[in-house]
Formats: structure tokens, sequence, C-alpha cells
């Protein structure tokens, strides 16, 4: 493939390269990264400035607002900003998805990481068989996977509540207001353990076996091993893990949206996104959708960064 | 190395692939820019979502070979008037024919989503409906913005099987169906003689709807709104005392749970419109011939009031570049005899347009064979349907509408339900006035 | 962060320590592996004995019991606008197939010229690309809409491709993997013999970036097929909707029909075949090494 021959050293090659191929050479980056930055800009910084935008704009309309340009789109300066903010079913929605992260994330990095050392443990049989089992939910679209579980969830035509009824037991309806945050939950964490137990195992492989190996010998049991020995060791990937999974969790649409209409227990306005959705779609006012959106992808980058501020150091130990 | 061979091997195939599929793909819009009133062949796309719309645009395909129309199927309702409304701001993609819901009419107007075809439509055309159906096209003005399809008068559906079982009568007026309810339920607990849909608000405006609300006014330049009307009160009133006796179910409709329901015989009646018997027999087939329609329980004895649950419209859009030719479309669509056949049969619609109706309606439905005369009783019952208008913000109230009494029934409280409308309503007043339209306190 | 201990040893035949004893299968680890597993597996059975029932069985029968009415599904499911289900799995290739592989190119030239090179500019670049993962798609779909109407492209297969092409995270693995997997010192040897820039990118650094380059394609190839909000938007013609719109178009008839949930299901599980398929057979790909290089032994 390569010719691995160098004769000289680095400095001496350099110093007798054309001037055409050092120009080239400075350039090279730049032409590489082309592509991306070219799509980028068109499809994601655009767009983003085109919302940023149209969140200081609003339509006003005048008379009885039938008939041809009866709306102008004029200047509203802050004022979507101001109700976005104050809106108490958005400020709900905010609370909410907070428990929902709490609830989900933990649950599933926690499940993640025991199938994944699991996965890499010795003594453990029917490895192949779970992990495709385990990771055959990401397969499935967030829209199909909810209504999949709406139909496990709804009493009258569950087989879980046909089984809880036959034993007898009285079991509370999963989609009533205290539980339907679990019910939700449960679908994200149906579909997103897989896929993390893949990363964190993939770290988990890329451990020498020499650093366990002396512990093993020295008498470690695996349980001692994974606490003191592994889990230090992927503990970047975990990190990461947890930031793309904060980052899914607070742009949760699909499932509760899919699942609205089985129930009368998630409004409108359920997750953030869904009060984005409503203003966007229903009330056809992209406005306010707009304002509210870059709210949203505001206080998520925040998060991000400082969350990545706080562990640094940690996730990102080999940099070029 | 063998990967990336293959690999460059599959991109430059796909590529390929792609350049010839986006070349034919064409796409909604009509880019052809002849007149094509002189023999030219012209394109028209058709969003809409109802079935049967493609036999009837095959009929007119064959009959019209130099206007060809092309059915674009889009999810029912909401979804495909965000994505017009989308394609009319964003200038391009917007087909030539949609499916207007009437409640939606205006909030398509007021965006300049319609076209006003009142002077390309083929004469006579407005002789052939209703004149509360030809408002909602009208809007009351000069301007005429679609063509009328079908309509929803809605109907009390019952299992005759399990009336019969328990004994129960044919209720007439509400309070008797208050008793009814009361019987099956204590009877069987299982049993509901119906449910309290929070996820259905075109059902809940074709109550009020009966009961004399309109919820929408027009007064010169300004709006009204009146959702907390008395007459929307004491509908809700009257059912939110249902759901709190727990005489009436507080499940929404069209779910697996409802479907199953009404398989089962646990939901024994349902409140609905014309077009039930095509749900019926999707979703429970094996309950045919048990079902039977009355007209629906009314406020006073002897009363003869209704109201309409869906329906929709044939409209021109604005970025039309045939409006003639659509407009020839629609009418036909909806007057022909032959066309309206097949809505009816193909597509289950109860049709708007009168002359047609005694053709297309000899039969009973396939699920209804039991009941010889139903569209008889339905004719009646469509010429009680009373007057209603709909507002530029309708979404808004819906959403409102889900939302409040959501909770409203998920608490199972009645006054929870006067509390609802009462949200709803400011919330209906608040976006118009947001919106800068002038609202009549 | 540890140490490596090196130790001779040991010769004492412990019993289980021998290395070529098979170890003793732990049958707690396992049940806790196959509870897992059949958590994962219980909606697919679901969604395996329904398409198996008529309409008519759908909401009669115990769910979990299966029938034998899948090939009339099939069948019925196919007669839905002339086949058109099979168009929306044939776009759904196409989508996440073509989509994928352009994905993989613009990545991989963004990794690469990421990772192994020095520049201006380059963590500030990185760190924007990064915060494109922060942007939801819901929020982007219709600037995206009203961008491409602009040019006239909404409505096509371009409207779906070109926007899925663009993906930070495949940046992000990519450049990872660059940094892994392509030493800088045999850059430079093939530089020193005179390689031009793009023939060490392409017939040097790629080849040894496959693998990793292969999981950027699967994971942008089911992000794409999985994607809903995208085609929503874009797509009017439903001739062009790849399958989770068009199955969303089945749920949503409007109030004044079925939804036609027996295709519905029918469809969601062929629907998850295919990539069920992709998972088993290219199963040694899918190792996302999210922090590699932040191991040393």
């Amino acid at each position: 493939m390569t010719s691995l021959a160098t004769t000289a050293t680095a400095g001496t090659t350099l110093g007798a390269a054309p001037a055409g191929t050092r120009r080239r050479r400075r350039l090279a980056p730049y032409v590489y990264l082309a592509p991306a930055m070219l799509l980028f800009t068109l499809f994601l910084a655009l767009p983003i400035g085109y919302a940023l935008y149209l969140s200081f704009r609003t339509v006003k309309v005048s008379g009885l607002g039938l008939g041809k340009g009866a709306r102008t789109e004029v200047w509203a300066g802050f004022d979507n900003y101001a109700r976005a903010l104050t809106d108490p079913a958005f400020v709900a929605s905010v609370g909410r998805v907070a428990v929902y992260g709490l609830i989900l994330v933990p649950t599933m990095l926690g499940l993640a990481l025991l199938f994944a050392l699991l996965l890499d443990a010795r003594r453990t049989r029917t490895k192949g068989f779970s992990r495709v089992a385990i990771f055959l939910p990401y397969a499935v679209p967030a829209v199909i996977a909810s209504l999949l579980w709406g139909f496990l969830y709804l009493p009258r035509v569950s087989p879980f509540y046909y089984v809880f009824d036959k034993l007898g037991w009285a079991v509370p309806d999963i989609l009533s207001p205290g539980l339907v945050i679990f019910a939700i939950a449960n679908i994200g964490l149906w579909g997103g353990v897989g896929f993390n137990m893949i990363v964190i195992y993939t770290a988990l492989k890329a451990i020498p076996s020499e650093l366990y190996e002396a512990a093993r010998l020295d008498g470690a049991s695996e349980v001692a091993i994974a606490w003191r020995i592994k889990i230090p060791v992927v503990t970047p990937s975990l990190i990461l893990t947890f930031l793309f999974s904060m980052i899914a969790t607070l742009q949760v649409f699909a499932e509760p949206m899919t699942l609205k209409p089985l129930t009368n227990t998630i409004s409108s306005t359920w997750s953030p996104l869904m009060t984005v959705y409503r203003d966007a779609f229903t009330r056809d006012d992209i406005y306010s959708a707009a304002a509210t959106s870059v709210v949203i992808a505001v206080a998520t980058f925040a998060l991000s960064f400082g969350f990545l501020r706080l562990v640094q150091r940690r996730a990102f130990a080999q940099e070029n | 190395m063998r990967l990336h061979t293959s690999l460059r091997l599959a991109a430059v195939v796909a590529a390929t692939a792609l350049l010839a599929t986006a070349c034919s793909s064409g796409g909604g819009d009509s880019d052809d820019d002849a007149t094509g009133s002189t023999g030219e062949k012209v394109e028209l796309t058709f969003w809409t979502w109802a079935p049967g719309m493609e036999e009837v645009v095959d009929a007119w395909n064959a009959k019209n070979p130099d206007i060809h129309v092309t059915v674009n199927k889009q999810d029912g309702g909401d979804p495909a008037v965000t994505k017009l409304l989308t394609a009319i701001k964003a200038g391009s993609g917007a087909p030539d024919v949609f499916q207007t819901e009437y409640q939606k009419i205006p909030t398509l107007v007021s965006s300049d989503a319609l076209a006003d075809i009142a002077d390309v439509l083929p004469e006579g055309v407005q002789d052939h409906f209703a004149d509360g159906t030809w408002q909602s096209v009208t809007l009351g003005g000069d301007a005429v913005y679609g063509v009328p399809q079908d309509s929803g008068p809605m109907e009390f559906y019952y299992r005759e099987d399990i009336f019969q079982q328990y004994g129960l009568q044919v209720p007439t007026t509400w309070e008797q169906y208050a008793q009814v309810a009361e019987q099956l339920h204590t009877a069987d607990p299982t049993k509901y003689l119906g449910t309290f849909s929070a996820t259905d608000a075109g059902w809940f405006t074709g109550l009020t709807q009966q009961a004399g609300a309109s919820w929408w006014g027009i007064d010169g330049d300004a709006w009204s709104v009146e959702i907390d009307s008395t007459a929307t009160q004491k509908v809700a009133e009257y059912w939110g005392d249902l759901v709190e006796k727990g005489t009436i179910d507080n499940k929404p409709m069209y779910t697996p749970e409802w479907n199953a329901a009404l398989n089962d015989g646990t939901q024994a009646g349902w409140v609905s419109a014309i077009w039930a018997p095509g749900v019926l027999q999707g979703n429970a087939p094996d309950t045919a011939g048990k079902w039977k329609m009355a007209p629906m329980p009314q406020w006073s004895e002897g009363d003869d009031a209704t109201g309409n649950w869906g329906g929709s419209a044939s409209s021109v859009t604005s970025q039309s570049k045939h409006p003639k030719e659509a407009a020839e479309f629609i009418s036909w669509m909806n007057t022909d005899q032959e066309a309206v056949n097949i809505l009816v049969a193909k597509g289950g619609l109860y049709p708007a347009d009168l002359p047609g109706q005694a053709e297309a309606l000899a039969s009973p439905p396939e699920f209804f064979q039991n009941q010889p005369d139903f569209y008889t009783v339905a004719g009646d019952i469509a010429k009680t349907v009373q007057p209603f208008t709909y507002g530029p913000n309708v979404n808004v109230a819906y959403s409102a509408y889900n939302d409040e009494f959501g909770k409203a029934t998920e608490a199972k409280q009645a006054s929870a339900f006067l509390d609802a409308v009462a949200a709803m309503q400011k919330a209906t007043v608040d976006d118009l006035k947001d919106s800068g339209f002038t609202v009549k306190d | 962060m540890t140490t490596t201990l090196v130790r001779p040893p040991a010769t004492a035949a412990r019993p289980g320590t021998t290395k070529d004893r098979r170890e003793r299968p732990s049958t707690r680890a396992t049940l806790v592996l196959l509870l897992g597993a059949v958590y994962c597996l219980l909606p697919v059975l679901w969604v395996v004995t329904a398409s198996t029932k008529s309409a008519g069985e759908l909401f009669t029968t115990f769910t979990l019991a299966p029938s034998s009415h899948l090939w009339e599904n099939v069948q019925e499911l196919s007669r839905y606008r002339g086949g058109l289900y099979w168009r929306w799995m044939a776009n759904t290739a196409l989508y996440a197939g073509v989509g994928a592989l352009l994905s993989v190119l613009v990545s991989a030239m963004a990794g690469y010229g990421l990772a192994k090179y020095q520049f201006a500019g380059k963590k500030a670049i990185f760190n924007i690309i990064l915060a494109g993962v922060l942007v939801p798609g819901v929020i982007l779909a219709i600037p995206q809409y009203l961008l491409l109407a602009q040019v006239g492209l909404t409505n096509t297969y371009w409207s779906v491709l070109l926007p899925s092409v663009i993906s930070p995270y495949g940046i992000y693995l990519a450049r990872i993997y660059a940094a892994a997997s392509v030493p800088d010192d045999v850059l430079e040897a093939a530089r020193t013999d005179g390689a031009g820039e793009w023939r060490t990118f392409s017939r040097i650094a790629v080849p040894m970036m496959v693998p990793g380059l292969v999981t950027v394609f699967l994971f942008q190839f089911v992000a794409i097929w999985n994607n809903f909000m995208l085609p929503y938007i874009m797509l009017g013609n439903d001739r062009l909707f790849p399958i989770t719109v068009g199955l969303s178009g089945l749920l949503n008839q409007g109030a004044s029909q079925p939804a036609l949930y027996t295709s519905v299901i029918t469809g969601s599980l062929l629907s998850i075949i295919p990539l069920a398929a992709l998972f088993l057979t290219l199963q040694r790909y899918w190792q996302v090494d999210l922090a590699a290089g932040a191991v040393k032994a």
C-alpha cells in the first residue's frame, strides 16, 4: 500500500518540497472541508439564521382578514421571546422534560453500561443473540415504536393488562396523569439502550486485557474488576454518551406526539418541541415557533457547553 | 480494498439512478405554462385524503384527455393544511386542487391560499346545493372559494342487538339518552352508551351546533367569538354530568381501545355523522348488520335539529396556473351524476349535490343492509342542520379544546367541563387579538 | 489512570485460573442479559403476531395469539394505491443508501481535514459543526423548506437527499477514526515519496479509515431511514414518500375514515426487516468508538 522507506530526516525533505506542493498542502484542509462547510451553511446555518430572523417578526391582520393582502409581516422586536418565556405552557413543558430526562438518562445509561459489561464478561452466555436483540430497537423509527408501545399500553388491547387481569392484579393505567411520563420514558429507553450499549461495549473492547489479567490473577472478582478498572477507563465514552442522550432528551417529540391521540393525559404542549410544533403547524404562527426554537437551542447549547466544561479533561483526553 | 472499490461502484450506480429519478420525479408543481384551453394537455395535481378519489379522477381522465389530474394522497386534516400554507408562503409547491374541510375555509382564505373561482365556474353550479352548504364556500360574500363535495349531518348509531338484550328504548331526547346510558351501565358495568372524546373537536362542535351555538360571527369588520354561549355551556355541562356519574366513558375515539370496544359491544352507541358506516366497517367488520341509525336525541321533545361533523369542499388554490380547468374539474366531480355515484360507492361520502342524491343513494350502505331506508331517514335529517360560522383561527380553538377537555374528562368533573369552555373562549379571543384582528366584545 | 502490573504468570494450578479451562457460565449474568433481550424483543414479537391477524381479529383476539392472515395483509398493503408501499420502500432505500453514501464522502473528507492538518480556524470550525448536533430537526424543517422553495427544489428527491448529507455527528466520528487509524508518519512518508494531497487521502488514508467509515455509513443510513420530519415537510407527492411518512399517512386518514391499522402494522413489520438484516450481516462494523484514542495501555 505505501512505501515506508524514509531515507532522509523530515526537516531536509520538507525543505526540498516544491513551492506548489507546499501551497497545495496549506490549502488542502480547506478543500477537504469545503463540501461539509458548504452543505452546513446551506442546510444548517442559513435555516437557523432565517429562523432567527423570523423570530423577530410577526404578522398583523387588517379588517376581517379574508382575501388578498389582508396579512402583512411586521417587525415584532422581542415580543415573541417575551411571550415564549412567560408562556405557562412552555415553562411547564420545560419542567416536565427536565423530570423526563432525570428519569430516562440515568436509567438508560445505567442499563447500557450493565449490558455492555455483561457482554464483556467472560462468563456470560448467549452474548451474540442478546447483543443483536438489544440493538434491534434502534432499527425502529420513533413514530412506529410509539405506535407499537401504544398498543401495549392501552389496557383493553394490551397483552400485559390481559395477563394482569387474569392474575387478578389491579395495575394502574400507565397512561394515567401520574404515570404517563414513565410510559413515554420507556419508549425512549427501549429505543436508545441498545445503541448506547454498543458505544460503551466498543470502548470496553478497546481496553487491552493485560490491564485486568493481573488483577484477575490476584483473585479480584469480576465485579470488582468492572468497578475498579473497566468503568473508570470507559468514562470518556460514558460522558459523551450522557451528553448526546441529554440533548436527545431535551428534543423529545415523536413519542409524546404519537401517543397523544390515544389518551387524554398528554397536552399539545407536553414537551418544548411540541410547543414549537403547535405554534408552527397548528396555529400557523411560525414567528412564535421560531422564537421558542431559538430559546430551546440556546438553552441546549448552554447546558452542553457547561457540562463539557465540567468534564473536559476526562472526555477529550487525546487530541491531535 | 475490495470494499473501497465496491463502494465506488455503488456510488456511481446510485448517482446515475438518482439523476434518472430526479429528472422524472416532476414533483407537485405543474410546470407547463401553456394556456391549456386550446387543446394542449393541462396537468393538475389534487391533494386529498378521502378514499374513492382515484376512481373519480380516473373517470375524469378518461373523458378529458387534455386535462389530466393526478391524485397526491396526504395525511388527513391538519397536516395537509399546514403543508399547503407552507407552500403558499414559499411561493411554490402547492397543488392545483385541494380538499378543503368546511371549518378550514376561513383560515385558508385569510392566508390567501384559495383562488376565487366565481368568474370561471360553469353556470348553474350553485343551484345544485342547499343555501347553508353554499354559504360555507362563499363566506357570505360574492367570491366563491370552492365547490361543496360532501357533508356530515350527525345521527345516533346504536347496537340494536344490545338494546334488545337489555330492553332499552331508543332515546329521542337528551334526557332520555342520559337515562338509557344509566340503565345500560347499571345493567352491565363494562358497557357504555358512548364516550366523550376530548380528541375530536369537530364532534363536540357539531353537538353545540345542534343546540344553537355558533362559535364565531361576523359583525361588519370585526369578528366575534361566542364559544362560551349558553348553548355550548348547556352541552358541556350535560356531558360533564354524564362523565362524572360514570355512565358515559371518558376515553378518546379512534384509538385501538375504542376499536376494540366497538367490536365487543362495550361501546354500544356512537353519536356520529353520516359517514359512520365506513368507519364501523373498517374498525368492526364483524358487527355488520347489528347497528342501526336514528336521529340524534333532541333538547326538547319534538324538536328537529342536528349538527354537522366533517364534510369538505374542493377548492382551487391561489398558486394554480390553470384555475379555469381546475374549476371545470371540481364542478364535474361534485355535480355530475356519474362522479357523485363513484364518490358514494367508493368513498362512502354523503354528497352535498342535491339532484344527484336520489340515484347515488338508492341503496343503503353495505354495512347497514339491515336498514333499507337508511338514506331516506338521513336525507330528512340532513335538512335540519343548524347554521354555524367558522372563524379564521379554528385550529387554535380546536387545539384548546383538546388540551382543556382532555384535563376535564380525565378529572371526570362536570365543573371542569365548564371551566374548559371558558378557557377555550379565552384562548381563541386572545389569539385573534394577538394577530391583529378586531374582536367584538 | 491505572498502571500495568507486570508480574510473572502464576504457575501454581489454582482452580479456575488456568487459561485453557472453559469458564463456568454465570447464570445470573446470562439471565440479566436475556431479560434485556426479551424486553427489547417484546414489541417486535407483538408486531409479528399482529401482522398475522385480519382486521376483524386485530381488536377481538388476545394480542399475542398468532393467526394466519399475514400473506393476505401483505397483499392488502400492496394493493393500496397500486403498490405504493413498495415504492415507499424503494424510496427509503434510495434516500438512505445514496444519502448515507454521499454523507460518508463528505464526512470522511471533513474528518480527515480536521484530524490531519493544522490550520487557522480549525477549532472554531469543529465547534461550529458540532453545534449543529444541538439543533433539532423540527426547527429546521420549515426554514429549510422555505429556502429550497426559492430554487424550486421542494417536492423532489433532492429536497430530502441534500439536507440529509450533512451530518455533524458523522463528521465527529470520522474525525475520531481519522485520528485513530491514520498514523501521521505514514502520511509523511507518502508525501516524501511525492504523492499529492488527494492521492494521499484517497489511496492511503481512506483504506485505513474504511472500517470506521462503514460505521459512519451505517449510522447515517439508519438515521435517514428513520427520519420523519424532513420528508414530511418537503414532500407533497406521496409517490416520493419514505416509509415513515407513508405509514403515518395510513394512520391519519381523517375522522371520517377508519385508520388502516392492519396495513400500518404489516407495513411496520416489513420495514424493520431490511434494517434488521443489515444489522445482522454487518455486525462487526457496529463499533462506535466515541472516545477512540482516549484509552492507552
